[in-house]
C-alpha cells in the first residue's frame, strides 16, 4: 500500500517537472527576447539618464546624478526650452486628435452594423488607408495641401493658402488641421475594424427590449450599445493614446521647407537628436533623461486612462437578491430539505 | 375573370424603420468611401500626368485630354544599365514584414499555450508583469537600444551581408514581444471551454496534439488580428529603421524609410515621381490586401477583442 502511494507521488512529481520543463521551453523565446530588447534598454536608460554618458568613447562615462534632469528643467537652456515646446504642441494636437479617432471610427462601425448594401465594399474602402505606409500618406497629404498654386485644394478655390508652413504657437493652425485630417485618413482603420465587430456582438434582444420599454436612439445607444462594447472601447483608446503620445511619422512627413526643422513633438525631437550620430553623442544621457521624463508623463496619462475606464462593480438590489437567493437555495439543499416552495422568492413584496 | 395583382404587403413599422436606417446608413457610409478613396485616386491619377499638365491643371485629379504618360515610372525595375533601388525596396519592406508576421504569431502561440494550458510556478507573476509593463512606453528604450546597436555593430565590425542580417535582425526581432499581442492570444486562449482540452487530456492526447488540433484551428480568427496588425505595423515601423539605416547602402532601405525623401519640404518638385514611386510601392501591398481583406476583416469583425 505505502509502497504504491510512492510511486504515484515520484510519478506526479515526474509529470510536475515536465511540464515544468515544457513551460520554460515554450515561454524561453519570449522571455529571452522581451528581457534583450524590451526590458534591458528601459532599464538601461533610467542608467543613462543619471549618467553623462557617449556610447561611441566609453572612457568619459560617469555618473551625474540629477544633472541632467536639472538641464531639462533649466529654461535657460535653448535645447531644453526646445523640448518642452515640441511636448506642448503635441499633447495640443492629442487632445483633439484622440478623442476624434474614437468618435469617427466607433460612427462609421455604427453605420457598417446596419448592414445596408455593398457594406463590404464601404468596410474595404474605409480600412484601405490603413495599410498605406505613412511616408505615402505624407506624400498624398503634402501634394493636395502644397503650400503653392499647385496644391490640389489651392488650385480648386483659386487660393494661395500657405497649409503647411508656420511656427507652432504663432500660425501654423492650418498645418495640424492638415494633420489631423490626414490622420483620420490614416488610422481610422484599425478602430473601425474592431468596434465594427464589438457591435456586431451586442446582442439584438437587447435593443429589442430598450424599444420596447420606449428608450430613444440616443438612449439605446448610451445604455445599450456602450456598455457592451465598452471593453473594446478601453483597448482602442489605450492604443491610440499611446500611438499619438508618440507622434512621429505625421510630423516628420507633412511640412514645409520653412519649417521642416522645427521638432513639434518629443518623439521628433529625441529621433533628430539621435540620427546626429557622433555629433550629438556625448548629450545621449541628457537624451535619455528626456525620454524617462516623457515616459513617465506617458504612463500618467495612461494610468489615468486606466483608472477612468477600469468596471466599477456596483451592487445593485438585484445582485443582491440574486445572492440571497442562490445562497437560501443551497443552504436548505445542504439541510436535505425540499427545495420547491419554501424558499425565499426575491420579489417586490418580499413574500414566500 | 380578372387575376388580380398580388398587392404588395405594406410594411410593418419596425421594417419601415429598418429600412430607412438602412438607407441613412449608406447616405452615410457613402460620403465616407469618397473622402477615404479619394486621396488614393488623386495619387493615381497625378502619377500618370505629364509634366506640363502638371504645371497647367493641378486641379484636375486624372490627366486631362487623355494624355495619360507612363514617363514617371520609367526606370523604376532597370536604370542605367542595372537593378534600380525601388525592387530592393519593396523586397525589404515585404521580407522583414512577413518575417515578423510569422515570429510574433509563433511566439505568441506557444508563450500563450504555456501560460493557459500549463502548470508552472511564476505564471501569475509572468502575467501581471506584462500588464503593468505595457503602460511603460517604447520611447524608454530607444536611445539605449541604438546604443547597443551601435555597441554590437562596432564591436563585431560586420561588413556586407552579415551587417544588412544583423540590422534587419534589430528591426524584426524586438518587435515580436508585443505585449499587447499576447494578451490577446492569452485571452482568448482562456475563453476556450476548459471541458474541451481536460477531455482531449484524459483521452491521452500530448501537449503537441492539443496544441495542433484543438488551440490553433480554434484560434484562427485571433491569429489573423495578430498577423494584420503586426504585417500593417511593421511595413510602417519608421522610428527604429530610420536610425538604424541612416547612412547605410541605400538599396538596404525599406518603403517607408526610404519614402520619407519624397515629402514634405524635402519632395518639392517631384509631385509626378514622388506620386509613381508610392504607386509602384503599393502595388504588392494592395494586391494582398484584395486578396485577403474581406476573410480577415470578417474574421476579426466575428471574434472581436477581448481583454
Amino acid at each position: 500500500m505505502d509502497n504504491g502511494i510512492k510511486q504515484k507521488q515520484i510519478l506526479q512529481a515526474k509529470v510536475k517537472r515536465r511540464e515544468l520543463c515544457l513551460a520554460m521551453l515554450l515561454t524561453g523565446p519570449y522571455i529571452v527576447i522581451f528581457l534583450v530588447f524590451g526590458l534591458l534598454p528601459a532599464v538601461l536608460g533610467i542608467a543613462f539618464s543619471f549618467m553623462k554618458y557617449n556610447p561611441y568613447s566609453p572612457a568619459g562615462n560617469e555618473f551625474i546624478g540629477f544633472k541632467n534632469f536639472a538641464n531639462l528643467f533649466n529654461a535657460d537652456m535653448n535645447i531644453s526650452r526646445t523640448f518642452w515646446e515640441s511636448f506642448s504642441t503635441m499633447l495640443a494636437f492629442d487632445f483633439v486628435a484622440v478623442p476624434l479617432l474614437i468618435a469617427i471610427p466607433l460612427f462609421l462601425a455604427y453605420h457598417i452594423n446596419m448592414r445596408p448594401p455593398g457594406y463590404k465594399i464601404f468596410r474595404a474602402i474605409i480600412y484601405l488607408p490603413n495599410v498605406v505606409s505613412v511616408s505615402i500618406m505624407g506624400i498624398i497629404f503634402g501634394n493636395m495641401f502644397a503650400s503653392n498654386s499647385s496644391g490640389l485644394v489651392n488650385s480648386w478655390f483659386g487660393t494661395d493658402i500657405k497649409w503647411l508652413s508656420g511656427t507652432p504657437w504663432k500660425n501654423d493652425i492650418l498645418r495640424w488641421l492638415v494633420i489631423l485630417i490626414a490622420s483620420i485618413w490614416w488610422q481610422t482603420g484599425t478602430n473601425f475594424v474592431i468596434f465594427s465587430g464589438a457591435l456586431r456582438n451586442v446582442p439584438k434582444s437587447l435593443y429589442e427590449a430598450c424599444e420596447m420599454d420606449g428608450g430613444s436612439k440616443s438612449r439605446c445607444f448610451a445604455k445599450v450599445t456602450l456598455p457592451n462594447i465598452k471593453s473594446s472601447v478601453t483597448i482602442c483608446l489605450f492604443n491610440t493614446l499611446i500611438g499619438y503620445l508618440g507622434l512621429y511619422g505625421q510630423t516628420v512627413t507633412l511640412n514645409d521647407l520653412t519649417n521642416n526643422n522645427l521638432l513639434v513633438s518629443p518623439m521628433m525631437f529625441i529621433q533628430n537628436y539621435l540620427m546626429g550620430g557622433t555629433v550629438y553623442a556625448s548629450q545621449t544621457g541628457y537624451f535619455c533623461a528626456c525620454a524617462v521624463i516623457f515616459g513617465l508623463i506617458v504612463i500618467f496619462f495612461s494610468t489615468i486612462e486606466r483608472i477612468c475606464t477600469a468596471d466599477r462593480r456596483r451592487k445593485t438590489n438585484y445582485t443582491e437578491k440574486c445572492k440571497k437567493y442562490m445562497a437560501d437555495k443551497n443552504f436548505l439543499r445542504e439541510a436535505g430539505l425540499p427545495e420547491e416552495g419554501k424558499i425565499f422568492i426575491p420579489d417586490e413584496r418580499g413574500g414566500l | 375573370m380578372n387575376m388580380k395583382k398580388p398587392k404588395k404587403r405594406q410594411l410593418t413599422k419596425s421594417e419601415y424603420e429598418t429600412r430607412k436606417n438602412r438607407i441613412k446608413s449608406f447616405v452615410v457610409l457613402f460620403v465616407a468611401s469618397v473622402f477615404f478613396a479619394f486621396p488614393l485616386l488623386y495619387m493615381l491619377g497625378t502619377s500618370f500626368k505629364s509634366p506640363a499638365d502638371l504645371q497647367l491643371h493641378p486641379e484636375r485629379i486624372f490627366p486631362s485630354h487623355g494624355e495619360w504618360t507612363l514617363e514617371h515610372y520609367e526606370g523604376f525595375l532597370w536604370r542605367e544599365g542595372q537593378v534600380d533601388n525601388m525592387p530592393f525596396w519593396i523586397f525589404n519592406s515585404l521580407w522583414s514584414s512577413f518575417a515578423s508576421v510569422v515570429l510574433t504569431v509563433l511566439i505568441d502561440l506557444i508563450t500563450a499555450y504555456a501560460v493557459v494550458f500549463l502548470k508552472f510556478r511564476f505564471k501569475k507573476i509572468f502575467i501581471k508583469f506584462l500588464y503593468v509593463w505595457m503602460a511603460v512606453p517604447g520611447i524608454l528604450g530607444t536611445v539605449p537600444s541604438f546604443a547597443m546597436y551601435v555597441a554590437g555593430a562596432n564591436s563585431m565590425e560586420l561588413t556586407g551581408a552579415l551587417r544588412y542580417v544583423y540590422i534587419y535582425m534589430w528591426m524584426i526581432v524586438p518587435g515580436t514581444t508585443g505585449i499587447f499581442n499576447l494578451i490577446l492570444m492569452k485571452n482568448f486562449f482562456e475563453s476556450i471551454p476548459a471541458d474541451i482540452v481536460e477531455s482531449a487530456r484524459s483521452d491521452g492526447a500530448k501537449n503537441r496534439t492539443i496544441f495542433r488540433r484543438i488551440v490553433i484551428p480554434l484560434a484562427k480568427s485571433t491569429i489573423m488580428l495578430i498577423v494584420l496588425f503586426t504585417f500593417v505595423g511593421s511595413w510602417n515601423n519608421l522610428i527604429f529603421p530610420q536610425l538604424i539605416l541612416f547612412g547605410e547602402d541605400t538599396r538596404w532601405s525599406t518603403v517607408t524609410v526610404s519614402l520619407i525623401g519624397f515629402t514634405g519640404g524635402s519632395g518639392w518638385g517631384m509631385v509626378g515621381v514622388s506620386m509613381a514611386t508610392s504607386v509602384f510601392t503599393l502595388i504588392p501591398i494592395i494586391i494582398i490586401f484584395i486578396f485577403t481583406q474581406n476573410r480577415m476583416i470578417d474574421a476579426i469583425a466575428t471574434t472581436g477583442i477581448k481583454m
